[in-house]
C-alpha cells in the first residue's frame, strides 16, 4: 500500500511541475491560437538564468526563479512583437513554424555559448531533502515547486477571471475586432498573454535546477509534455490543463512502475490519443 | 537597393583583382596541397553532445599531433610533420545527434560529396552500426573510438576497426567483481543484480552481455529496468529497483540521465552494495565534480582519468594540447580512445607506404601498434575489427577521484564497501 501511495504521491508532484509549465503555452493557445513550438526552450534559458545566478552569485533558485519568471516575460513579450506579430490574420503553420525557428534558434545559441556540458547546482536551500510522511518519502524540491505551481495557477486563473485585464483578455480571445470596437488594445493584451506565458514558465524553469541538470536539451521533452497537457485538458482551459497535467504525471508513474519503466511515455501518449480521438476538443475544451 | 547591388559587385571585382594579384585561381591550393580527408561522426548536439564535443576534441589533437612536429609528446608519428612525405590530415565533421539515420545520412554525404578518404566516429554505437555498413559498401576504413556494443565487431566486416573495449568484455568484468567482493569481503553475500540501462542499441546490448555474464557468474537478475534517455523524471525506474532491492547494480546510463538517476536513488534513499556503470556518465569527470560526494563509491570500467598519470606518463603532454580544445576539461575513458583510434590508423597509412584503403585495412589486421595512451600500451585488432588488446581497470569513485580498485595488481587504494548509505554521508 505505501508503495502505491508513494508512486502516486510522485506522479502528483511531477504533474504539479508539468501543470506549470503547460499554463503558459494553454495561456497563450487560448487567448491567440498560437501553439508556441519554442515553449520547451523557455524552460531552458530560465533553468540557464537560475543556474548562472546560482553559480555566479551565490542566488539560490527559490529566489532566482522569479528573475527566471522576468526574463522570459520579456523574451516572451519580445517573441510576440518580433515575430508572432508579423503571422497574425496568415495561416496558423506560419506561427508554428516560426516558433519552430526561435525553438532552434535558442537551443543552438545555448550550445554555442554554454557548451553541451552538463550543469548540476549544488547546495541549494532545498537541495535533496526529503521528509518522512508515515511511510512515504516526500521530496522538498518537488513539494514546495507543487506549491509553487498551485499558487502562480491560482493567482493566474484568478486574474483571468476576475479582473479587468481578464476580462479583456477572455473579449479578445472570443472576438478580437469586437474586443477593439469595445476600446480593448488587444495588441497590448496579445503581448502581455505572451510575456505572462513566458514568466509562468520562466517560474517553472527557474526552480528546476534544484532537482535538475541543465544543458541544451533539457527544455524538449517538457515542451512536448506541455503541449500535451494543453491538448489534453482542452486548449484554453486552465483547469483542463492542471487536471490533465495532474493525470499525465500520475499515469506516467503508475504505468512505469506497475507495467515498465520503458512504457511510461508510450502510456501518456496512448493516453493522449484516447482522449484526442473520443473527445477531440480536450476534457475541458469548449 | 541599387546602392547594395553596387557595393556587392565592388566588392566581387575587389576580390577577384586580389586573386589576380596573388596569382591565386580556385581549388588551386587544394589541388598542389597533399591532404587525406578523415570525416568525423559525433553526436555534436543532442542529449549525449558533451561526449560528443569531446570525442571531436580528440579527434582534432591526434590531427595536430599527426600534422605537426611535437618533440615533447611521446606518442608515435609525433616527431614527424606529417604522414608518407608530406600528406595532412584534413578533419571533415559533422553532427550525427545521436541519431542513427542522421548519421547514416552523413556517412554518405562525407563519401559520396566530399570525398573522405576515411571516416572516425560515432560515439553512439546505434550511429556507428548504420554509418559503418556505408563505409564498408564504399570500401572506406572506418575507425570506431568509444562505442562500446560487442556487436559492432561481430560482422566480420573488412574496414571497421574498434580501439575500445566492448561491454561483453566490461560485463565479465563486472561479474569477477562481484565474485571478488563476495570472497574478499565480509558478510557481502552478493547473490542478486538489478540493471538499469537506456533503451537504445547500446543500453540493450549492455543489458543482453550482463545477463549472460550474470547468469554465467552465477548471479540472479531480479530487475530489469530499461528506460528512456532524456526523461523528464527517473521515478518509477529507482522504484522498481528499490522493491526488487537487488545486492548489486550494472548501469549503462549516459550524461544528464546519469546525474538524475544518483540524485533519485537519493532522494528514494535507496542504494545498493555495489554499481558498477558501462562507459556511461559515471566517466564524465564533470559531472562525477558537480554531483559531488553524491557520486561517490560508485564504480565503473575505466580506460583512462587523469588519476592514471603514474601507468599512462604518455598522456600529460597530449592531453594538455587536448585541453586547449575543451576550456580545460581533461580526456574521459571515451574521449581518448578516439585520439587512439586516429593515431594507430596514421601508423597504418605510414607503414603500408599507400593510401589505398584495402593495403592500410590489411596491414592495420597484420601488426601490433604502439599505443601509449592504451591502458596495455598496444592496439592489435582481431578478425572483425575488435581490439584485442583493449584493457580497463575498475574504479570507484572516492572524493571525485577515480580511484583503481581491481584488478588488485593495478589497484592504488580500497575498495569502500557496501556504498555508504545516503544519511551516512
Amino acid at each position: 500500500m505505501d508503495t502505491l501511495l508513494q508512486v502516486l504521491l510522485n506522479g502528483i508532484l511531477n504533474g504539479m511541475l508539468y501543470a506549470l509549465v503547460a499554463l503558459g503555452l494553454c495561456l497563450i493557445w487560448g487567448v491567440m491560437d498560437v501553439i508556441n513550438f519554442a515553449h520547451g526552450e523557455y524552460v531552458m534559458v530560465a533553468m540557464y538564468v537560475s543556474y548562472w545566478l546560482g553559480f555566479l552569485a551565490n542566488v539560490d533558485p527559490l529566489i532566482s526563479t522569479l528573475a527566471g519568471g522576468a526574463l522570459i516575460f520579456i523574451l516572451g513579450a519580445l517573441t510576440y512583437k518580433l515575430i508572432i506579430h508579423y503571422t497574425v490574420g496568415k495561416p496558423p503553420l506560419s506561427a508554428l513554424l516560426a516558433t519552430f525557428g526561435l525553438a532552434m534558434l535558442l537551443k543552438n545559441l545555448c550550445l554555442n555559448r554554454f557548451t553541451p556540458n552538463f550543469r548540476i547546482l549544488s547546495d541549494t536551500w532545498l537541495g535533496d531533502r526529503t521528509f518522512q510522511l508515515g511511510g512515504l518519502i516526500v521530496p522538498l524540491p518537488q513539494l514546495v515547486t507543487a506549491v509553487l505551481a498551485l499558487l502562480v495557477i491560482g493567482l493566474v486563473f484568478y486574474m483571468i477571471r476576475s479582473t479587468r485585464f481578464g476580462w479583456a483578455v477572455q473579449a479578445t480571445a472570443m472576438d478580437r475586432e469586437a474586443a477593439e470596437l469595445m476600446g480593448i488594445n488587444t495588441e497590448r493584451i496579445y503581448i502581455l498573454i505572451f510575456g505572462i506565458g513566458g514568466a509562468t514558465v520562466g517560474i517553472a524553469g527557474g526552480i528546476m535546477p534544484t532537482s535538475l541538470a541543465v544543458h541544451p536539451e533539457v527544455g524538449t521533452m517538457f515542451g512536448l509534455i506541455a503541449f500535451i497537457c494543453v491538448a489534453m485538458g482542452g486548449f484554453g482551459s486552465i483547469p483542463g490543463t492542471l487536471m490533465a497535467a495532474i493525470l499525465v504525471g500520475v499515469v506516467e508513474a503508475l504505468s512505469g512502475y506497475y507495467i515498465a519503466p520503458v512504457f511510461k511515455y508510450v502510456a501518456v501518449f496512448g493516453l493522449y490519443l484516447a482522449v484526442v480521438f473520443l473527445r477531440p476538443k480536450g476534457i475541458f475544451g469548449w | 537597393m541599387a546602392y547594395c547591388k553596387s557595393f556587392v559587385k565592388l566588392l566581387f571585382v575587389a576580390a577577384v583583382a586580389v586573386c589576380l594579384a596573388l596569382g591565386v585561381t580556385p581549388g588551386q591550393s587544394m589541388a598542389q596541397e597533399k591532404v587525406i580527408k578523415i570525416g568525423t561522426i559525433f553526436p555534436l548536439t543532442g542529449p549525449v553532445a558533451t561526449a560528443g564535443q569531446r570525442c571531436k576534441a580528440a579527434v582534432e589533437t591526434a590531427a595536430e599531433i599527426i600534422n605537426n612536429k611535437h618533440p615533447n609528446v611521446k606518442v608515435p608519428l609525433a616527431a614527424q610533420a606529417g604522414l608518407l612525405g608530406g600528406y595532412k590530415i584534413v578533419l571533415v565533421h559533422t553532427d550525427s545527434q545521436g541519431k542513427p539515420d542522421v548519421g547514416k545520412a552523413e556517412a554518405e554525404r562525407l563519401i559520396n560529396q566530399e570525398g573522405v578518404w576515411g571516416l572516425i566516429g560515432a560515439y553512439n554505437s546505434a550511429v556507428s552500426m548504420p554509418a559503418s555498413l556505408v563505409a564498408e559498401r564504399a570500401k572506406k576504413i572506418f575507425m570506431c573510438g568509444a562505442s562500446s556494443s560487442a556487436a559492432l565487431t561481430q560482422r566480420d566486416l573488412k574496414f571497421f576497426f574498434r580501439t575500445a573495449s566492448t561491454d561483453e568484455v566490461e560485463s565479465h568484468e563486472f561479474v569477477e567483481v562481484l565474485k571478488w567482493l563476495n570472497k574478499t569481503q565480509k558478510k557481502a553475500n552478493l547473490k542478486t543484480l538489478g540493471i538499469i540501462y537506456e533503451n537504445s542499441v547500446f543500453g540493450k546490448h549492455a543489458a543482453e552481455e550482463a545477463k549472460k555474464a550474470a547468469a554465467k557468474g552465477g548471479f540472479n537478475v531480479v530487475a530489469d529496468v530499461p528506460f528512456n534517455p532524456g526523461a523528464t523524471n527517473l521515478d518509477s525506474e529507482v522504484q522498481t529497483l528499490k522493491s526488487k532491492n537487488p545486492d548489486a547494480l550494472f548501469g549503462a546510463v549516459l550524461g544528464a540521465d546519469y546525474s538524475l538517476m544518483v540524485k533519485t536513488m537519493k532522494k528514494m534513499n535507496w542504494i545498493p552494495k555495489a554499481c558498477l556503470n558501462y562507459c556511461s556518465g559515471y566517466q564524465d569527470p564533470v559531472i562525477a565534480k558537480q554531483l559531488g560526494d553524491d557520486a561517490s563509491y560508485f564504480m565503473g570500467s575505466t580506460g583512462y582519468s587523469p588519476q592514471f598519470a603514474d601507468i599512462m606518463p604518455a598522456v600529460a603532454e597530449v592531453e594538455k594540447i587536448f585541453k586547449t580544445k575543451t576550456g580545460g576539461v581533461p580526456y574521459d575513458s571515451d574521449s581518448i580512445q578516439e585520439t587512439i583510434a586516429l593515431l594507430v590508423l596514421a601508423q597504418a597509412i605510414e607503414k603500408s607506404k599507400s593510401l589505398d584503403p584495402e593495403v592500410v585495412a590489411k596491414t592495420l589486421y597484420a601488426n601490433t601498434w604502439p599505443s601509449p595512451l592504451s591502458l596495455s600500451g598496444k592496439v592489435a585488432f582481431s578478425p572483425g575489427g575488435q581490439n584485442k588488446l583493449a584493457l580497463s581497470i575498475i574504479t570507484q569513485l572516492q572524493g571525485g577521484e577515480y580511484k583503481r580498485v581491481f584488478p588488485r595488481e593495478k589497484a592504488n587504494t580500497k575498495v569502500v564497501f557496501p556504498m555508504k548509505p545516503w544519511d551516512k554521508r
